[in-house]
């Protein structure tokens, strides 16, 4: 055993504690607006009752869509990568005001884009097509999110460059590299939405051009709005990797194959936007081709992951008296809530890969493009693979950073289970309404074309919001009755960071080597979108006026 | 690395081929499905 | 410095194996739907400009709705705006073959006949087209799936397929 004895500093600790809280303040209010539109599906529709300070279905749409997917996310995200930076090179951040006014940046930007939002001024959604056009304090506050959280990374950067100084020929370790790396495909991802952020939509809605180019502004779009999934991932992965195997008392099973996942992803994940625009008129099927079999490709290290992590569990499992060939998994510690909320996750995701891989097969978005389909899936992974994930680890992460013990694990336990139930019945309703053509984002409650036949799928849809609320309010409940507990931990709550079950000392160099891996990644996307590119940008038509329509 | 060829996860397996076969299943239902709503050239 | 070779358990090289060989396909049953049984994406078809199109007496979307190319074969010019298509409502007997050009005179809206695979987005200054055979008699209603402002949700028309 390597003794663990590092610790973060309390201003590192609440540092990274304040970003939790932006998180789940955010997830909090964002998660109220998801049981109303699930219950409008079901014909209930409690929005009146939200006048006037919720204007309309498609305002609170807005608001579950930014604050869950964009700000609980990032700022989680963020937080922990910070930790897991601190934690895995056991050195402090080399310029912690750099990271502050990062910080500083997203919080700014957070309350310049939900004042719009709030007021009813950017009802546009988080993707905010144009020509719909929202407030300019809108567009403004997400780059500054998007900004600050760049200037976080560059703090990442130089924490990396000051340890691999003090460490020369030593292996990287994994959460650490996994969080730099995560970092590093963010900052490369973001590109697209940051050009057409400040060359279309920023100058538009401040007056200073009068037109912009839908089709090039969804191109941009997607340039970041795929690899944005991988951002939201792969934290959940390096827990998944690297820590659920330690809580369940194993090993990694390969920290090889783990490296190389990380990597595939950094190559793969952004050269293939254009599997979220096979059914737009101006991108041509031959460009559409080649980015689904590069998305077909990345699904390859998700592969990968359910390998290594699933042995990395059986490990555990067996150490502790599991047999049989599937018997095993119930000698799993469910009965710890961090563990059993990211295993109820996990299992979800698998589903998730099985819709993505629907979702991303050329011709067959033709079945699937904008329909009830892409949330049902969506709701798998981003907000159940990932999202449950990140409460599973705050119930270990909130007690370390304030230490305090977790208040009620037994609540903490319903939680998991309320969430994966809730979601089965609202996700699966929601795939099957979407094959039977049913629309996304649309407040079917008023669509006068809904058939009879999608009545009793749209009550499963209401039903699972349901179950899923009250697995919210458990969290809210569980995270404020840690914060608020007098009940402090007996000693420091022990980070779980699973040993490889190969020395690390075998792990190949080639897989701590940064420039080869980046440099790649770059050609590939120049080859995958540099043509298009090029061609949407020479042939570009600024015809389209902005339009106000909520 | 003995320790890791001792260990065989055959859990992990079985575990993956009920998840290939309902990928299958599932995958190929919705495939089968955009087959039977026909062309669109 | 080490030069270890990347170690792989036998099982786990079994599964890379099976993964890729499983992608690939996937990929083949996706080509062949493409490009051998004619079920495509729409394709860079033509510009417009958006705030002329519907009433720029040479655009087709200044008048639109059905045109009938040769027996049996049709063009449906079809309009998008917030929050209706124009027409919103074609009549074809049964076996017609229609090819749709939709394309938006203000926001993003998606077009999506039920039952087939029509399914495109309308983005403002493009053409979408596909093409259907309608081998069945009945009503295909089709509906905007984009969001595209407060009465989106009403957003619909419908097909007629006569016997």
């Amino acid at each position: 055993m390597t003794a663990q004895t590092y610790s973060l500093s309390p201003k590192e600790k609440s540092f990274v504690s304040w970003h939790l809280l932006v998180a789940m303040v955010a997830l909090a209010l964002g998660t109220l607006f998801g049981p109303l539109q699930a219950f409008q599906h079901a014909g209930l529709n409690l929005y009146p009752f939200l006048q006037p300070l919720i204007k309309s279905y498609y305002q609170g749409l807005t608001l579950h869509a930014v604050l869950n997917a964009l700000v609980w996310t990032t700022f989680f995200i963020t937080g922990f990568l910070t930790f897991n930076v601190i934690y895995g090179l056991k050195r402090p951040l080399r310029y912690p005001t750099l990271n502050q006014v990062g910080f500083c940046l997203m919080i700014i930007g957070l309350v310049m884009a939900a004042i719009p939002i709030l007021l009813n001024k950017a009802s546009v959604l988080y993707t905010f097509y144009p020509p719909m056009k929202a407030h300019w304090a809108y567009y403004v506050g997400l780059t500054l999110v998007v900004v600050g959280s760049w200037v976080e990374g560059y703090g990442f950067y130089f924490t990396y460059a000051a340890w691999r100084k003090e460490n020369p020929g030593e292996r990287t370790p994994f959460i650490a590299f996994a969080s730099v790396l995560t970092m590093v495909l963010w900052q490369i991802a973001t590109l697209g939405v940051a050009v057409e952020m400040l060359t279309m939509l920023i100058p538009w809605s401040l007056g200073l051009i009068e037109t912009v180019d839908p089709q090039l502004a969804r191109t941009y779009f997607w340039f970041t709005g795929h690899p944005l999934v991988y951002f939201w991932l792969l934290p959940a992965y390096i827990s998944w990797y690297a820590m659920l195997p330690k809580q369940v008392g194993g090993k990694m099973f390969s920290y090889s194959l783990a490296r190389l996942a990380f990597w595939l992803f950094l190559l793969l994940s952004v050269p293939l936007g254009f599997h979220h625009q096979y059914v737009d008129p101006g991108v041509p099927p031959g460009w559409k081709f080649v980015h689904a079999v590069l998305t077909f490709s990345v699904f390859f290290p998700s592969l990968l992951t359910a390998f290594t992590v699933s042995a990395s569990l059986e490990y555990g499992a067996r150490k502790n008296g599991g047999t049989g060939l599937f018997r095993w998994v119930l000698a799993l510690p469910w009965r710890d809530p961090s563990v059993a909320a990211q295993l109820l996750a996990g299992l979800l995701f698998f589903f998730g890969g099985i819709g993505g891989l629907a979702n991303a097969a050329y011709n067959v978005n033709l079945e699937l493009h904008n329909t009830t389909f892409v949330p049902g899936h969506f709701h798998l992974t981003v907000a159940t693979g990932v999202t449950l994930s990140f409460m599973g680890v705050s119930y270990w992460l909130v007690p370390y950073l304030t230490g305090k013990k977790l208040w009620k694990p037994d609540l903490a336990r319903w939680q998991a289970w309320l969430w994966f139930i809730g979601m089965i019945i609202f996700s699966n309703a929601m795939h099957v309404l979407g094959i039977l053509g049913a629309p996304r984002r649309t407040a079917l409650g008023d669509a006068p074309y809904v058939p009879a036949e999608w009545n009793s799928r749209l009550l499963q849809v209401g039903i699972g919001g349901g179950i899923l609320f009250i697995g919210a309010i458990l969290y809210f409940a569980v995270m404020i009755g840690t914060a608020f507990s007098k009940v402090k931990v007996e000693k420091e709550v022990e980070v779980p960071v699973a040993e490889a079950l190969q020395p690390v000392s075998q792990t190949p160099a080639w897989l701590d080597r940064w420039a080869p891996w980046v440099y790649a990644a770059l050609a590939l996307i120049v080859i995958a979108y540099g043509p298009q590119l090029y061609e949407q940008i020479r042939n570009i038509s600024l015809t389209s006026p902005g339009f106000r329509v909520w | 690395m003995k320790n890791q060829e001792e260990f065989q996860p055959k859990g992990t397996v079985a575990i993956l081929v009920v998840f290939v076969i309902t990928l299958i299943v599932l995958w190929g239902t919705i495939y089968l499905t955009l087959l039977q709503r026909g062309g669109t050239v | 410095m080490s030069t270890t070779s990347l170690h792989v358990h036998p099982y786990e090289k079994r599964w890379i194996i099976f993964s890729i060989v499983l992608l690939i396909v996937f990929t083949t049953a996706v080509a062949i739907a493409a490009f051998a049984l004619g079920i495509q994406v729409p394709s860079p078809e033509q510009r417009v400009d958006p705030r002329t199109v519907a009433v720029d007496p040479n655009s087709p979307w200044s008048n639109p709705g059905l045109r009938e190319i040769a027996p049996g074969r049709y063009e449906a010019y079809i309009l998008a705006q917030t929050w209706q298509f124009q027409p919103r409502e074609i009549r074809v007997p049964v076996g017609s073959r229609v090819t749709f050009y939709v394309t938006s005179k203000d926001v993003q809206h998606t077009f999506k006949i039920q039952d087939t695979n029509i399914n495109m987005q309308i983005v403002p200054g493009q053409v979408s087209k596909l093409t259907v055979t309608f081998k069945k008699p009945g009503t295909y209603p089709f509906i905007c799936s984009e969001y595209c402002g407060i009465g989106h949700a009403g957003m619909f028309g419908q097909i007629i397929v006569t016997p």
